[in-house]
């Protein structure tokens, strides 16, 4: 179980009660309660003990028995004897109805409840599966088999692609290439034109086929037999010699020979190739006795089977394959069509025999010879060649029509239902594949959590796999993702430490830099933020303002000059600007966060996060460590809140967030990927969904430098707060921090915005200056955004692992994203960290 | 609220403490405030029975009403679900209650009955699922009923009574014994031989010329004929005989398949043997004729030893409405177009339509979209008739059949379901029996407080009086559980 977890939990949660409680604690106050209070993954039940006792042998009905703190921690996750309270760090959900299992007796299962995780849960609380009620079992059953299948299904996939080692004889590092070659159409160009190539001969062979029986390109031999068109003949000795160095070129490179061999796809090209030899053979040796009827006939078949070659299609075609898949794994229903069929056809060519064989010149000679014409009938051809013709006849006649109709149409349905399934799931496991590739490499890279095996594996695998999914969707979504996906590709090949994942970027900035959208992206970003920083230090707009929000900020400041790159700009008018940026915008996120907090505790961490993340040197004084010091100080209750919601705020506030940004440039086009990038990265920044201030403001200084893009503002607005009500409530909370001029200040930002949007074209002039020579400092700036999005898109996993690692994660996480200005030693050995 | 007249002030009747009453109810954890004369909307409730008592009542009385009451607070305590509670509470605010999205019916079911409240409030929409979900469970009934009745190993039989439950086993129960299975499979290949035999009998070539010149069965299929025939008799006799209940089983549908499969050969024998001596000669040999046909009822014998078959037949059986309306559609749509037909190809000379009732097979084959071209319009009037009516014909049978594929499909796959929904609720009930002679020891030793043992004296009546799966619930009660229930009521 979590017992790391658990134990780790406990120390943050317990700070204020030193030591564990005495036994003698324990046990009077589970004697002075009646009731008591559980929490499960942050929801509140309250249960009587007694109700607990009903099933002794389950976790709850132990949770009674316990005698010491030891027990306690056994079975739950955290406790409070005061409140009389029992924290379990579980899905909340299926608790709500094991625990109606002890109130009622009965076990029923939510219906939306994925049944892995319900059975997981069952396992957890101790219940057993079998109590669960036949109304529910039957879904419940159903369901888990239906994953326990898919999951069977995909590790075989898994299997099978690990089974393909070329280690065990010589030149395998070229039997492989071949092999990729040969089998894998989309790993390279050169494999993609084979695979055409091999179509082409195929269409190519069978038409060569079929002309061949065409009487007018037919010769004749020297018995009056005709034969081939020597014409076609050729085409086919070519078709044929293609086929078959495919097939021996496959067969050599194949890692497991056998398998091979039995490969249904292989099978049917071995049947393709096979009848060209064994005609040829067959010709060859009996030249003499040809005139035999007899060889002649087996020549004939085997020409027959050369059609077979069609099949061959099936190899490039995914459709053809699930049809195939389809019609052997529905080989039940299909049995009973056939079922079906046979007995209408049985039934209805009696009964016609016996209402026709009285008529002369009937053709219903015998229930045999009328088969074809129920046959005919039922499957609604209708040749004619036979009818009926007596009233009797032709009333049977009409029964069958509809009767055939029917019995046809009823298992097609589970048929195409089977295919159906099978389709989508083709194409999810083509997905999953992806899916998986992606999560091995972010455990290489070391940035999950990793449990209990089993539990990493059943649990946090599938968390984690929605997560990765998700930004593999994202990733298909924009312009932005071939240069992303290529990258974490490289990544996952070439790098085995985690602290080589940047290398590729960053060994290779021309290369980076040649790639002309991340170049644009990191110019534009600089720009703005020259912009925002000499806004700020233009004296007739603000003087005030500034000067005393510069005493508000000076802690900042200081902290933030330990940024290295930024020394080396010299188109930079003002340091301290930027610097001045910095600080307003780590003051925003800490009122938004302070805010935040005190409204809603819900977001302990990710305003934390974001908190710390503008402290360079995070290790000195920190109001964001503060914060969490605070968080992890709070009772029991207040860890759980964090849990529950460790797993919402990252995904519902700042993912969509992101995604939704990342996802306008895609539609929009080159330029405006810029601000979308923008907002995605303070988004990231920020890491909480409230954003606001900052962001808002920042999307305005976007729109004055590049003004026809208005609807991306709109939307990325939309995004973002309101600006006003956020103001207002933003500003008792920033007295907590600072004094009352930074609210000014922020008022006074805003201000500059629409000062800005006026003089427009000078600073974009401006911008275009100071853009260039700071490109190499942006490219790192966004390599880190990836980081720092990948990192998280992991916070969803967090739940699972210790909450104390959460908040380290987090932090690393924002403090990535935040400093766009590279520091990448800084962050390198942070990797190495990690 | 519209259509009840009592509102807060309306409400006179009830007792006058209980307007003004409010009652602090604690539902597993979640607490809410709830007033008397809302409460007392629906009198019957337990809701309401609280709170006219609340104010009247001792600490013990109260403590009695409820899992558990807090007088400083006074807070009233339930144990029960706090999510179901809700949609609960909206029957004394809305009047009716609608089922929490994802919440199984049944386990619903019990909120309700533990408040008081009648499944009759439960509002339309949220009926269909529990209906569906009764179904269900009754089929699973159906079959758990079944599978004790095999288990069921009473020793008071005598041996007649064993042997025959053993021959019933051995006919009816293909997976019961080795033995069973190899019976169902000879059986099975007796049909498809004597189906087949039946097939080839006509075949003219395989005829033999008997005396008179007329062709008759080859003789060796006559013998194996004889022996299926002989097989089905005494597989049916021996069925007839180990049956427990005669006269259901005369008349089950499957047994007149049976006995429709054999009796023909018999009654074909007697005809010949003595009904020369009662009729004409070609009056038997048309009867002999008659009866032939009926030989077919043979292929329908597979339908015992065929899963599918038998889901075909159920399905059909459950979509009686849907196949009427199907043929329904046909008709109009025949009649319709024949006489179209006949009336728009009169022009021609050399019509093929020379009545109505001769082109309702035009109409059938066109419809069915068969087409033989023994009969086809000429005109192009009639042409266009054709078309449209091949067109309406295609929609006629395309509507109504997807309601029955529907039903064969559902029927298709809750066949599986429910084999192992069945099996499961056996050892659930297995299960249940063994904890409860657990329990129970426990329980006498115990004795100071029954609420202290299992599931409490509420929560056992609530069970008793359990509403869903009464079959179940009676099996469970009667054959497995009597002795464990005598022992809890002591």
């Amino acid at each position: 179980m979590d017992k790391p977890s658990a134990g780790m939990s406990k120390v943050g949660s317990r700070s204020t009660a030193s030591l564990p409680p005495e036994p003698v604690d324990i046990i009077r106050s589970m004697s002075c309660y009646r009731r008591v209070k559980l929490n499960v993954g942050g929801l509140p039940h309250e249960v009587l003990w007694r109700t607990l006792d009903r099933l002794p042998r389950t976790r709850l009905g132990k949770l009674r028995d316990c005698k010491t703190h030891e027990s306690l921690m056994d079975i739950c996750d955290d406790y409070n004897l005061d409140d009389n309270e029992y924290f379990f760090d579980r899905h909340p959900g299926a608790f709500t109805s094991i625990l109606n299992f002890y109130r009622t007796g009965k076990l029923h299962m939510m219906e939306e409840m994925c049944a892995l995780s319900f059975s997981q849960e069952l396992d957890y609380w101790g219940v057993d599966e079998i109590y669960l009620e036949s109304c529910c079992q039957a879904r419940y059953h159903q369901k888990k088999e239906q994953m326990n299948e898919e999951l069977k299904r995909e590790a075989d996939t898994l299997k099978d692609r690990e089974g393909e080692e070329f280690d065990n004889t010589c030149c395998s590092e070229k039997r492989k290439k071949l092999w990729d070659l040969l089998e894998k159409p989309g790993s390279s160009v050169a494999a993609k034109i084979l695979a055409i190539i091999s179509i082409l001969f195929i269409v190519l062979s069978t038409i060569a086929l079929s002309l061949n029986t065409l009487p007018e390109l037919q010769d004749t031999d020297e018995f009056g037999q005709t034969t081939d068109n020597p014409q076609l003949a050729h085409v086919e000795a070519v078709c044929i010699a293609w086929f078959t160095m495919e097939y021996l070129l496959r067969f050599l490179s194949s890692p497991n020979k056998w398998k091979f061999f039995k490969g249904p796809l292989n099978v049917i090209d071995l049947l393709a190739i096979l009848p060209y030899y064994v005609t040829i053979f067959l010709t060859e040796s009996n030249k003499s006795v040809l005139q035999f009827q007899n060889v002649r006939r087996v020549v004939q078949i085997f020409r027959i089977m050369r059609i077979l070659r069609i099949l061959k299609l099936a190899r490039h075609s995914t459709g053809l394959q699930s049809l195939g898949f389809t019609l052997r794994r529905s080989y039940n229903e299909l049995g009973l069509l056939i079922l079906f069929l046979a007995m209408g056809i049985m039934i209805f060519s009696s009964l016609v025999f016996f209402a026709e064989k009285d008529e002369d010149d009937t053709k219903f000679k015998s229930i045999p010879a009328s088969f074809w014409w129920a046959t005919i009938t039922m499957t609604t051809v209708g040749y004619g060649d036979i009818y009926p013709k007596t009233l009797l006849g032709k009333i049977v006649g009409g029964l069958c029509c509809i009767a055939g109709v029917l019995v046809i149409a009823l298992p097609i349905p589970i048929i195409v239902n089977n295919f159906s399934e099978f389709y989508k799931e083709q194409k999810r496991q083509e997905k999953a594949i992806k899916r998986r590739e992606a999560l091995e490499r972010a455990k290489r890279n070391g940035s999950i959590v990793s449990m209990n095996v089993r539990e990493a594996f059943s649990r946090g695998a599938e968390l984690l796999d929605v997560v990765v999914m998700d930004k593999g969707e994202r990733t298909q979504d924009n312009h932005l993702s071939p240069s992303r996906w290529k990258w974490s590709s490289k990544r996952a090949t070439s790098e085995t430490s985690s602290n080589r994942s940047f290398n590729p970027d960053q060994g290779s900035p021309s290369k980076a830099r040649a790639s002309s959208p991340q170049r644009l992206n990191a110019q534009k970003l600089e720009e703005m933020y020259n912009q925002m920083a000499k806004t700020q230090s233009q004296p007739n707009l603000n003087t005030k303002d500034r000067s005393s929000s510069r005493a508000g900020h000076r802690r900042d400041e200081i902290e933030l000059g330990a940024l290295p790159s930024q020394g080396g700009d010299p188109l930079i008018l003002g340091r301290e600007g930027v610097v001045d940026m910095k600080s307003l915008s780590s003051i925003d996120s800490y009122i938004s966060c302070a805010t935040d907090f005190q409204e809603n505790p819900r977001f302990p961490y990710s305003p934390a996060g974001g908190l710390s993340l503008h402290e360079s040197s995070r290790f000195s004084h920190s109001p964001g460590s503060g914060l969490s010091a605070r968080v992890s100080a709070n009772p029991s209750l207040q860890t759980t809140l964090e849990h529950e919601t460790m797993l919402t705020p990252p995904c519902s506030g700042a993912k969509p967030l992101n995604s939704e940004s990342l996802r306008q440039p895609g539609l929009l086009g080159n330029s405006q990927k810029i601000h979308s990038v923008r907002v995605n990265h303070r988004n990231c920044g920020e890491a909480s969904p409230s954003g606001g201030p900052l962001s808002d403001s920042s999307i305005l200084s976007d729109h004055s430098i590049l003004s026809p893009e208005v609807s991306v503002y709109t939307t990325a607005s939309c995004r973002t707060p309101p600006k006003t009500p956020e103001r207002k409530a933003l500003t008792p909370a920033v007295f907590t921090f600072h004094d009352a001029s930074i609210s000014k200040y922020i008022d006074a930002d805003t201000d500059d915005e629409e000062h800005l949007r006026e003089g427009g074209p000078s600073e974009r002039l401006l911008g275009g200056l100071s853009s260039k020579p700071r490109l190499s400092g942006y490219q790192g700036a966004t390599n880190h955004l990836e980081a720092a999005q990948r990192l998280l898109g992991q916070n969803c996993l967090f739940p699972l692992g210790s909450s104390p690692s959460v908040g380290h994660e987090n932090h690393v996480a924002s403090e990535n994203s935040r400093r766009p200005k590279g520091d990448r030693g800084h962050s390198n050995a942070f990797d190495k960290g990690l | 609220m519209w259509e009840f007249p009592r509102t807060r002030y309306a409400d006179c009747n009830g007792s006058e403490a209980s307007e003004e009453t409010e009652i602090a109810v604690n539902i597993g954890g979640v607490k809410h405030i709830l007033y008397g004369d809302v409460l007392n909307r629906y009198p019957e409730t337990r809701l309401a029975e609280l709170v006219n008592r609340a104010t009247d009542s001792t600490q013990d009385v109260l403590c009695a009403l409820c899992d558990d009451y807090d007088d400083s607070k006074r807070e009233f305590y339930f144990d029960r679900d706090p999510e179901a509670f809700k949609c609960i509470l909206e029957l004394y605010y809305y009047g009716e209650i609608h089922m929490k999205r994802g919440i199984c019916p049944m386990c619903f079911m019990k909120e309700m009955d533990y408040w008081g409240i009648d499944a009759e409030y439960l509002d339309e929409c949220c009926i269909s699922s529990l209906n569906e979900v009764q179904t269900e469970l009754e089929e699973i009934a159906e079959k758990v009923k079944n599978i004790l009745d095999d288990l069921e190993d009473d020793a008071t039989l005598t041996r007649a009574q064993r042997c025959q439950a053993f021959l019933w086993k051995l006919m009816e129960k293909p997976e019961s014994s080795l033995a069973a299975r190899v019976i169902a499979v000879v059986s099975f290949a007796f049909i498809l031989l004597s189906s087949v035999v039946m097939c080839m009998s006509t075949i003219p070539e395989l005829q033999v010329e008997d005396a008179e010149g007329n062709l008759v069965e080859h003789p060796t299929l006559e013998s194996i004929e004889t022996a299926c025939i002989i097989w089905f008799t005494a597989e049916y006799i021996l069925r007839f005989l180990s049956s427990s209940n005669q006269v259901r089983f005369v008349f089950s549908f499957m047994n007149i398949i049976d006995f429709l499969a054999i009796m023909p050969f018999y009654v074909v024998l007697i005809l010949t043997h003595l009904g020369t001596a009662v009729m004409e000669l070609a009056n038997v040999q048309q009867a002999v004729q008659a009866l032939r046909i009926m030989r077919i009822a043979r292929i329908f014998k597979l339908a015992r030893h065929s899963s599918g078959l038998q889901t075909l037949t159920f399905a059909l059986k459950s979509s009686l409405k849907e196949l009427g309306l199907l043929l329904m559609y046909m008709s109009v749509g025949i009649f319709l177009f024949s006489a179209l037909g006949y009336t728009l190809e009169q022009s021609h000379p050399e019509t093929m339509f020379t009545s109505i009732p001769q082109s309702f097979w035009w109409a059938i084959i066109t419809m069915t979209t068969v087409g033989y071209g023994d009969i086809y319009p000429k005109t192009t009037l009639g042409k266009c008739n054709a078309a449209v009516s091949f067109l309406c014909g295609v929609i006629a049978i395309a509507l109504p059949i997807h309601p029955i594929i529907n039903n064969f499909v559902i029927v298709y796959s809750k066949q599986r379901v429910l084999e192992t929904a069945a099996k499961h609720e056996i050892e659930l009930m297995a299960l249940r029996a063994r904890e409860k002679a657990q329990e129970c020891p426990e329980a006498e030793r115990t004795a100071s407080g029954g609420s202290s043992s299992v599931w409490d004296s509420a929560a056992v009546s609530a069970s008793q009086s359990d509403t869903y799966i009464p079959l179940l619930g009676d099996t469970t009660n009667v054959s497995k559980d009597q002795p464990t229930h005598k022992c809890k009521n002591n």
